[in-house]
């Protein structure tokens, strides 16, 4: 087995009487990404918060990098590193002098903490700006030197907490590129997104929080299979005989959306070879197809699908 | 180097040599961030403007309070009034070690120190420090103003004076820590400079910071005489004038103690919550 970075079992946290997380549970291998997606207030933040140990849990145990969160916070802060929502960098001081402050913090020297400083605003593409003061970075580069500075103590975990919230795509885009190499070098990520492009690019398992609980736990495309439904649409051209195609199609054991026979077809379909037995249905009754699409399943889907039933629940 | 500074592997540096630090460190390192904003003397002028527009009107206006058959024979009033301004402006400044403390919460930099392996209690022992240096600074250069412009040169001499400025310098530090804690729950800005003008003014005045509190009105006196406030300007100004009495002294810095031991059990627990 591989080994587990992050291990959460059955974690609750109540905020007066409002049930912040309820029985959360979750395991994320080394080297992998976990995508944490719910929309706002659905529990991602305290989830984020417990687990790097800023809020206790109410109950359940959880343990990070093999530490446990109550008996060992320290350690497990030593071998994490977090970028919350909010930059949290100190505006007062340049970059160079935030990742000294920080690194001096994480027990470095300072000429380990000078050293290590540069290295990361060279990689980060901070180093014109490394002797500014941090008030006058953009947004992009406060986040940057956010998320450098979650690295200095080159952490086993990290936590990204919407991490590219209110990022134009450029910085978005290069963040990720970020990520995905921290990952290839054996990191653990867990990260927390509304968005679901983000979260189908890079995260290998996927947790869907919807008020509080777990709703949904997988893979992309596992989560995608459960919920989501590939369909073939067709348009057939004005020649062809719609009620003919609909019953070739029902023949094929096909089970087209459409009750009555239309121009425009919906059919749900399994495997991708299954786009094939349609156009073969369609073309044993000589129906002329004038546009055809294939529609695979998004996250969006999911997302919405699983917070829906659980709204009408 | 090319290959191992282009990605932020786990491997490039000797990452688990950075266990942790001393609580020693993380102060030191913390006061030193906060220091290096001196660095920028806006700060530092904006904060002495105050006292020092004080210390000049109250210098000339309440002048004739020395001619009152309650004064102290042969005193000049500036060297009555100078150890109660630096008891008053020790104590007003406190509340900036509560400001900057609800500027981190902001910020956000609060949200990192506690996500990392340190000590909360750094972080605030840090800002009490940083704002102990600062108020001494700028006590000195109300001291230096005082003694060129206004002819202050009490009985006790430089020892006394010094004295008093570290009496001071003790009280504004134990105060620090009740604005750190409320910086810690309160977390606005606003409501907490509120806090410290509604405090602070009335105690200031209803003391014996600029008159003997003899000359004030029967309720006012019971007020001034059980303001702590009063207890702490008569030690300073009895250090200053070379007349220690030192059950005030001991009476201000026991009370400092208690107040910083007080302030610090709810800054430290406020602080904690994200």
């Amino acid at each position: 087995m591989t080994e587990l970075m992050i291990e959460a079992e059955h974690v609750r946290k109540v905020f007066g009487d409002v049930v912040a997380l309820d029985d959360v549970s979750l395991r994320v291998p080394k080297g992998t990404v976990m995508g944490l997606l719910g929309h706002n207030g659905a529990g991602k933040t305290t989830l984020v918060n417990v687990l790097t140990t800023v809020l206790p849990a109410e109950s359940g145990r959880a343990s990070v990098a093999g530490n446990d969160l109550t008996t060992a916070p320290d350690k497990v802060r030593s071998s994490i590193g977090v970028t919350g929502q909010f930059a949290s960098v100190d505006e007062l001081l340049t970059g160079r002098q935030n990742l000294i402050l920080v690194a001096r913090l994480l027990g470095a020297s300072p000429g380990q903490a000078r050293e290590r400083a540069s290295d990361l605003l060279e990689l980060f593409d901070l180093a014109d700006a490394a002797d500014r003061k941090a008030s006058t970075y953009s947004g992009g580069m406060k986040r940057r030197l956010d998320l450098a500075t979650s690295l200095l103590g080159h952490p086993e975990v990290v936590f990204l907490d919407e991490p590219t919230t209110g990022l134009d795509p450029t910085s978005r885009v290069s963040l990720w590129e970020i990520v995905e190499r921290l990952v290839d070098d054996g990191t653990t990520v867990l990260l927390t997104t509304q968005y679901m492009e983000e979260a189908d690019r890079l995260a290998d398992s996927i947790t869907v929080l919807s008020n509080g609980s777990v709703v949904a736990a997988g893979t992309a495309a596992e989560l995608k299979a459960d919920v989501g439904q590939r369909t073939v649409a067709v348009t057939l051209t004005g020649e062809s005989d719609p009620a003919a195609a609909l019953e070739s199609l029902r023949r094929k054991g096909l089970r087209p959306m459409n009750e009555k026979p239309q121009r425009a077809l919906t059919i749900p379909v399994g495997a991708a070879s299954d786009v094939a037995v349609v156009v073969r249905a369609l073309d044993d009754v000589d129906a002329e197809v004038s546009e055809l699409n294939v529609h695979e399943p998004t996250l969006d889907d999911v997302y919405l699908a699983l917070t829906r039933t659980k709204t009408a629940a | 180097m090319t290959t191992t500074t282009e990605r932020p592997t786990r491997t490039d540096a000797p990452a688990d040599a950075w266990g942790g630090t001393s609580m020693v460190t993380q102060i030191t390192v913390l006061t030193g961030r906060s220091l290096r904003a001196l660095r920028d003397p806006r700060m530092l002028i904006m904060s002495i403007l105050q006292p020092l527009i004080m210390l000049t009107l109250f210098s000339q206006v309440f002048r004739s309070v020395a001619e009152s058959p309650n004064f102290p024979k042969d005193l000049d009033y500036i060297d009555y009034l100078m150890p109660a301004i630096l008891v008053t402006t020790g104590s007003q400044a406190a509340m900036w070690a509560g400001v900057g403390l609800a500027n981190d919460l902001k910020n956000g930099a609060l949200a990192r120190f506690r996500t990392l392996p340190i000590n909360m209690m750094s972080v605030l022992a840090a800002r009490s420090l940083f704002d102990m240096v600062r108020n001494g600074l700028q006590l000195s250069i109300l001291l230096i103003a005082a003694t060129l412009l206004f002819g202050f040169g009490p009985a006790g001499g430089v020892l006394g004076v010094l004295a008093a400025l570290a009496l001071a310098l003790v009280i504004g530090w134990g105060l620090a820590w009740v604005f750190l804690a409320l910086a810690a729950w309160v977390r606005n800005l606003e409501v907490m400079q509120m806090i410290g003008m509604v405090a602070m003014f009335p105690l200031m005045f209803a003391s014996s910071a600029f008159v003997t509190t003899d000359s004030l009105p029967g309720w006012l006196r019971v007020i001034a005489e059980i303001n702590p406030l009063t207890y702490a300007i008569d030690a300073s100004r009895g250090l200053a004038l070379g007349d220690p009495s030192w059950s005030p002294v001991f009476g201000a810095l026991i009370t400092s103690g208690v107040i910083a031991a007080v302030g610090a059990v709810f800054a430290f627990r406020g602080v904690r919550k994200p």
